[in-house]
């Protein structure tokens, strides 16, 4: 009854700006409100109603209702409600009071409707280009409907350049990325540096922008999508295979037989583990800790065999289709995972107790990219940045999906908001995750593993649907359509919200501490990005310009030289 | 004495090759030890030699702001630490006794660190001169320490020469050698430092700043860079060797030769031991760790010429 609760309270509130209201079940509520109030409503259900800011996301509605569509999604992380506000925009003049003054963490997510779909954010404090290429012209959005997946605009300047701020006085800067080895892949971050001190940044990132949304909503079918999706990202891609999958089953309201369910939270938590001993592999090689680095990535190596057993891959596992799961775990796959997750168990232990008491890594980690409670509020931080500022959120618990509801585990959170907390918060969530894949094999029964579609899927639902990602909640938002395929589909990592809040926690720091700082968000760029820009490619005799490389790309191999 | 002099010479172009020869092998030891404690098969011992025949292979590319100055920066530093090893008895008497004293050892001890921030210098990126900056500052606070010690030895015998400096003085004075012990613990602390290995190798920092000052280098030049940085811990282990563990050297020979080169080999696992089990410190953090090791080298400078 939250859910109608809640809408109750925006009813009293604001009358009739509330419009109408859609309430599929009790974890979800749709309100359609009027385009004028957005801002009011928005920032009474993020300060007065202390929901967390998830995502805005915008439609080009045109060709079904003669607008746009705008929604700004929030969650009720205790009341376990996922809420959009949504609203209908003018066709001919798309524009809507910037709610980030109210919620900064809406600030990327508003640039990037106003790049990709053209709605203006009224008021927003730093309208910068933010997604599209710095080519590409004014005017042009490509995720509308009347832009072609394939179009490029003809009036593309290759000469025209991105403008960065102006450091402050005092300062040199210090170009991190776009290349760096720490980052693996491309990202800038202009650092403002004065003496060994970082007092700012300007971030230009999206370089990896692979237009998938765009070529979802285009050409491929409600089917092909999940494989698709989980090639956003190349460490949770199970997680947006997931994610997207029960989204759509939200829309169209599918339930999935139990034991797909299970299977789902088996390989989402076998991904956690892999992912998390990845990290912090990682996190110690920028430390310097080559030694951990090398073990993590050892002990992690039987994850990669079993889900290679149980998927043919050791990752991409393409695991769901709409309705269930294409991959079985049989009994002998039941035992080897056991074994293996025993072993894992043994191994992990040490290494936990060993870092847990490193002074040596303690000095590098403690009190440093630091990010309390109220950036967390503030930028809509998630996962494990979240849970090691003492925030108490999770998915798995808050928003249950797949299995989650019918199993039980700790949430693991650490009070200080620092590297090091991320450090012990992710380390320890392993041993919740081998308990869960324990859990779920316990429990298991046999069954289905998909549900029998036989009708075409509605048209015009949405579907929200957020999965715990090992670095925080994936989002994904989407309205189903004809074609047999989505309207829209609009997938959010954790990392967008995550790296937002990086300068706030790199500053006034030294920049030893900035790969480590942004390291411990575990930044995702590819995830975070999703268009093609090229960059110039120098060869040794010939310097291959971004027009030539299209021309490459497009040409049928036959034609390449 | 002609002869005794082309003797002498003989020794010192001796300690050049048995350096040369035997830094990379070192290298490789370091090496394959790492991937042990790391659980991973490592590369054969002789990777190194290979390496640095591949590197002089390549292309000599010219980079940086300054080419020229970039090429002499690597020149440089392989001929000091290369005239160090001629000063440092490897094994038998320092066999350029008569061409210099503990004060120039000291001052070629310091001009092996100029040559890495002339080479940040020349290439001129931004890193690098982060780089440099950060070896700058721990240059400053590190390069006292060994001075410090080796005139505490200078003060216990008395005298500047090499050959006595280097074999043991710092345990010369009379009763227990307070000072000595304190040096060797001092020395003991910082020798990760001295030979740019983790947990202080900000300079280079392959994470942060991407190798720092030898970030424009390739090909050749490179070759020569790394050929200087193993040559120092080589070098600087026998440095270490002659001042702090010289037992054994009145032994007839080959003894005290093997026995040095023994010696140098276990600096060198456990300079491998400390790498392999430490994350890299952030500048201040080891300025701050330098310094009260400098506090208590100047205490054991006092202790020593007070005659202890």
């Amino acid at each position: 009854m939250i859910a109608r609760d809640r809408l109750n309270q925006l009813k009293e509130k604001f009358g009739p700006a509330v419009q109408r209201a859609d309430l599929p079940n009790d974890s979800r509520l749709f309100v359609f409100v009027e385009p004028l109030t957005v801002r009011w409503i928005c920032q009474y259900i993020f300060r007065d109603l202390n929901a967390r800011y998830v995502i805005s996301v915008g439609a080009d509605d045109r060709p079904f209702s003669g607008k746009f569509l705008l929604a700004h999604n929030f969650a009720f992380d205790a009341d376990h409600l996922l809420l959009s506000v949504l609203t209908y925009l003018p066709a001919d003049d798309p524009k809507v009071d910037s709610i980030s003054e109210a919620v900064p963490a809406a600030n990327w997510a508003e640039r990037e409707i106003r790049d990709l779909v053209g709605i203006e954010p009224v008021g927003h404090r730093y309208p910068k280009r933010l997604v599209l290429p710095d080519s590409w012209p004014d005017g042009v959005h490509p995720l509308r409907k009347d832009h072609a997946w394939n179009q490029v605009p003809e009036d593309l300047d290759e000469s025209r350049e991105f403008r960065f701020d102006e450091p402050p006085e005092g300062c040199t800067v210090i170009p991190f990325g776009p290349f760096h080895p720490t980052l693996d892949e491309p990202a800038h971050f202009r650092l403002y540096v004065e003496g060994e001190m970082v007092r700012g940044c300007e971030y230009r990132g999206f370089m990896v922008h692979r237009g998938i949304e765009k070529l979802a909503e285009s050409v491929m079918s409600y089917n092909d999508i999940p494989m698709l999706a989980e090639r956003i990202c190349g460490i949770c891609g199970c997680v947006h295979n997931v994610a997207y999958a029960q989204a759509v089953e939200s829309a169209a309201a599918l339930k999935p037989p139990p034991r797909a369910e299970y299977i789902r939270t088996i390989m989402l938590e076998l991904e956690r583990l892999h992912s998390h001993l990845l990290w912090t592999g990682l996190a110690c090689h920028i430390l310097g800790f080559d030694t951990l680095f090398m073990q993590s990535f050892r002990i992690r190596e039987p994850i990669m065999w079993i889900a290679e057993k149980i998927s043919g891959n050791r990752k991409t596992y393409a695991l769901c289709v709409i309705g269930g799961v294409r991959w079985d775990i049989t009994p002998e796959i039941r035992a080897e995972l056991l074994q293996t997750l025993e072993k894992l168990e043994a191994e992990w232990r040490p290494v936990v107790a060993a870092v847990s008491k490193d002074k040596n890594i303690q000095k590098r980690t403690r009190g440093v990219g630091v990010a309390g409670k109220t950036l967390v509020k503030e930028a809509g931080l998630v996962g494990p940045v979240a849970r090691a500022a003492g925030v108490d959120i999770d998915c798995r618990r808050d928003h249950p999906y797949a299995a989650y509801d019918r199993l039980s585990f700790k949430v693991i959170t650490a009070p200080d908001g620092d590297v090091w907390s991320r450090l012990l918060v992710r380390m320890n969530e392993v041993f919740e995750s081998i308990e869960i894949v324990r859990h779920c094999l316990d429990k298991m029964e046999p069954g289905p593993l998909q549900l029998a579609i036989g009708d075409e899927l509605p048209v015009g639902r949405m579907g929200l649907s957020s999965v715990e990602a090992p670095r925080g909640e994936s989002h994904h938002f989407v309205i189903t359509g004809e074609n047999n395929r989505p309207r829209r589909w609009r997938v959010r990592a954790p990392t967008y919200q995550n790296l937002q809040a990086v300068p706030a926690m790199i500053k006034d720091q030294q920049i030893a501490d900035m790969t480590i700082s942004l390291g411990s968000i575990d930044p995702c760029f590819s995830c975070t990005d999703r268009l093609e820009t090229i960059d110039l490619r120098s060869g040794a005799a010939k310097v291959w310009s971004q027009e030539e490389l299209l021309k490459l790309s497009r040409a049928k191999r036959t034609d390449r030289i | 004495m002609n002869r005794s002099l082309m003797w002498m010479a003989a020794k010192g172009l001796l300690n050049v090759v048995l350096v040369l020869l035997l830094a990379p092998l070192c290298q490789g030891i370091l090496r394959k030890l790492t991937a042990r404690i790391q659980s991973r098969q490592g590369p054969p011992l002789l990777q190194p030699y290979f390496d640095l025949l591949k590197l002089l292979g390549k292309e000599d590319i010219e980079s940086g702001v300054t080419p020229a100055m970039q090429r002499f920066a690597v020149y440089l530093s392989l001929a000091a630490v290369l005239t160090v090893g001629c000063l440092v008895p490897m094994g038998f008497g320092p066999p350029l006794n008569f061409a210099g004293d503990a004060i120039l050892l000291i001052y070629l001890l310091t001009l092996c660190g100029i040559c890495t921030l002339l080479a940040g210098l020349a290439s001129g990126s931004t890193y690098s001169l982060v780089g440099i900056s950060r070896e700058m500052m721990s240059m400053m606070a590190l390069e006292p320490l060994f001075a410090i010690a080796i005139i505490v030895g200078a003060l216990h015998v008395q005298s500047l020469r090499l050959d006595r400096v280097l074999s043991g003085s710092v345990y010369a004075g009379g009763g227990v050698p307070w000072s000595g012990l304190v040096m060797l613990a001092v020395m003991a602390l910082s020798f990760q430092a001295f030979v740019q290995r983790v947990p202080f190798d900000m300079a280079e920092a392959e994470t942060e700043l991407m190798e720092g000052p030898l970030m424009e280098y390739s090909g050749p030049k490179l070759a020569l860079f790394k050929y200087a940085q193993m040559a120092k811990l080589v070098v600087y282990s026998a440095l270490f060797v002659g001042l702090f563990v010289p037992w054994g050297s009145q032994l007839r020979f080959p003894f005290p030769w093997l026995l040095f080169w023994a010696k140098v080999l276990v600096v060198v696992v456990l300079v491998t031991l400390v790498a392999a089990t430490h994350a890299r410190y952030r500048i201040d953090q080891a300025l701050r760790y330098f310094g009260s090791l400098l506090a208590v080298a100047l205490v054991a400078l006092v202790v020593a010429s007070c005659g202890y």
